[in-house]
């Protein structure tokens, strides 16, 4: 399953660079796309605005089929409060950008499997695929709009990942 | 690498996309469509004559195909069974109402509703002929008669009726006339051949799509049109070839070929809530198609068949 979680990571990262380019953030000395996996991070007091965090929930398996099938959920947090330039009046727009963009990245609702823990990446047979997400309704505080999006990404393990 | 193969669950799908293609009525020809080139099939891009008509919902097939069984012997025994009745119906939803959405839905003719001009209803615009060099998309027409259109019109485009009794229309039968019947603009009140006006320009009207007839032939005239009616009664039916996809999330396709289908209900919407937990307010209407498969026989081995139903498995799938 981890081939599964850095397959739909990577994915997603590669479409938000061509889904807004400028959504960047700076890690570790390195610009990236706006994109965080939260467990291959070093924990961070409060998260980062305009950028997207992904985070591992849940975890099912099928074992009666003949490959077994793999649900883990995934969740997406982000919050902005606008931008300096409108003295955060846009925080509304701001965050309907990320939305959209979410969704935009979520298109199509699979990716081919890699096994990233090669060099250089192997391609499997298999492809990750994910259901429509669900938004949860903003949250505020202060001047700080956030959301949260949860979706469930599925994979079968294939005989070379056993 | 030397690729691995896999052993391939079941497939799982979201939804199905349907794609529908006219049956040729005056000389029975049917759309065919060859499993051979499933993996070549593009969604977005279907192979003529078939015509895409999006995303469909609540999808059932239903055989209704009898067998009995040949009992031989004292006690008697089944000693075999044997098929004595075929029968298929199809039912599902169609997510947008269009001409030709709403038209198989409605399985009997369909009528555009032809642009008036007078307060009463009863006087529609006269129809002007297309001039040479008209294509699918662009409909060059006198200088004059630009006038009776806007962007944002619609149109019907097909021949004046003179008289001609059996079927009528292009390049779909859009009604079988028993009875000469007094009305010139009839053949474009039931034609398939509508278009939307996106622009004027040059003499010409550009259109959104390509007509579904391709480019006008001669003696075609263009009319506006500002809407749609069916009707419940009547007795022609339509008849269409129809073909089901499904693609499953490892690449898998499956296809349900129906060479031919006719639709076995009256005019029926559902509607959907749009927020289930508030099932008063607003509700989607969808339209309702309930088709039931007519026999063809099979080219290469004479068989009386309804369907086909063919999959193309995942690549590297165990098989």
């Amino acid at each position: 399953m981890q081939n599964a979680k850095d397959s739909f990571y990577l994915a997603l990262r590669s479409r938000l660079a061509v889904v807004n380019p400028e959504r960047t953030v700076l890690l570790r000395g390195t610009l990236r796309p706006g994109i965080i996996l939260e467990e291959a991070e070093a924990s961070f007091a409060q998260p980062p605005a305009d950028a997207f965090i992904l985070r591992w929930l849940g975890l099912g398996a099928d074992l009666q089929t003949p490959s077994t099938m793999v649900a883990m959920e995934c969740e997406f947090c982000y919050c902005t409060s606008g931008t300096q330039a409108f003295g955060g009046l846009d925080r509304g727009r701001s965050l309907s950008r990320m939305d959209r963009e979410l969704l935009a990245m979520l298109q199509p609702l699979s990716t081919p499997k890699f096994n990233y823990s090669v060099q250089p990446a192997a391609q499997l047979q298999t492809k990750v695929f994910w259901d429509e997400p669900v938004f949860s309704p903003i949250t505020t505080q202060r001047d700080r709009l956030s959301r949260t999006v949860r979706a469930m990404v599925y994979s079968y393990e294939e005989q070379s990942e056993r | 690498m030397t690729p691995t193969s896999f052993s391939a669950p079941s497939p799982v799908s979201r939804r199905v996309r349907a794609y529908f293609a006219p049956v040729e009525r005056a000389t029975q020809t049917l759309a065919s469509f060859e499993p051979a080139t499933m993996s070549a099939f593009h969604p977005d891009a279907p192979p003529a004559p078939w015509i895409d008509l999006g995303w469909i919902e609540n999808f059932t097939r239903r055989s209704g195909s009898k067998s009995a069984a040949v009992l031989t012997g004292i006690p008697a025994a089944a000693l075999e069974t044997t098929r004595h009745t075929l029968e298929a119906q199809i039912t599902f939803e169609f997510l947008s109402w269009t001409k030709l959405t709403m038209a198989l839905a409605t399985g009997s003719q369909h009528m555009n509703v032809l642009a008036v001009s007078d307060s009463v209803g009863t006087t529609a615009f006269p129809a002007v002929s297309v001039q040479d060099g008209s294509t699918a998309s662009v409909i060059r027409l006198r200088p004059e008669d630009l006038d009776n259109f806007v962007p944002g019109s619609m149109i019907a485009v097909d021949a004046d009726y003179e008289g001609q009794t059996g079927y009528v229309g292009t390049p779909v039968s859009g009604a079988y006339v028993r009875r000469p019947l007094a009305d010139p603009d009839y053949v474009r009140r039931v034609t398939f051949n509508v278009g939307l006006v996106l622009g004027i320009s040059s003499g010409s009207l550009i259109l959104a799509q390509p007509l579904p007839g391709g480019a006008p032939g001669a003696g075609t005239k263009v009319q506006a049109i500002t809407g749609f009616s069916d009707r419940e009664g009547g007795s022609f039916c339509q008849e269409w070839s129809a073909l089901f996809v499904m693609e499953g999330s490892q690449g898998e396709r499956i296809f349900f070929h129906y060479p031919r289908v006719q639709a076995m209900a009256e005019a029926e919407e559902t509607t959907v809530p749009l927020d289930s937990k508030h099932r008063t307010g607003l509700a989607r209407i969808l339209l309702k198609g309930q088709f039931l498969a007519l026999p063809v026989t099979d080219p290469i081995d004479h068989e009386r068949v309804l369907c086909y139903r063919s999959f193309k498995p995942a690549a590297y799938s165990l098989i």
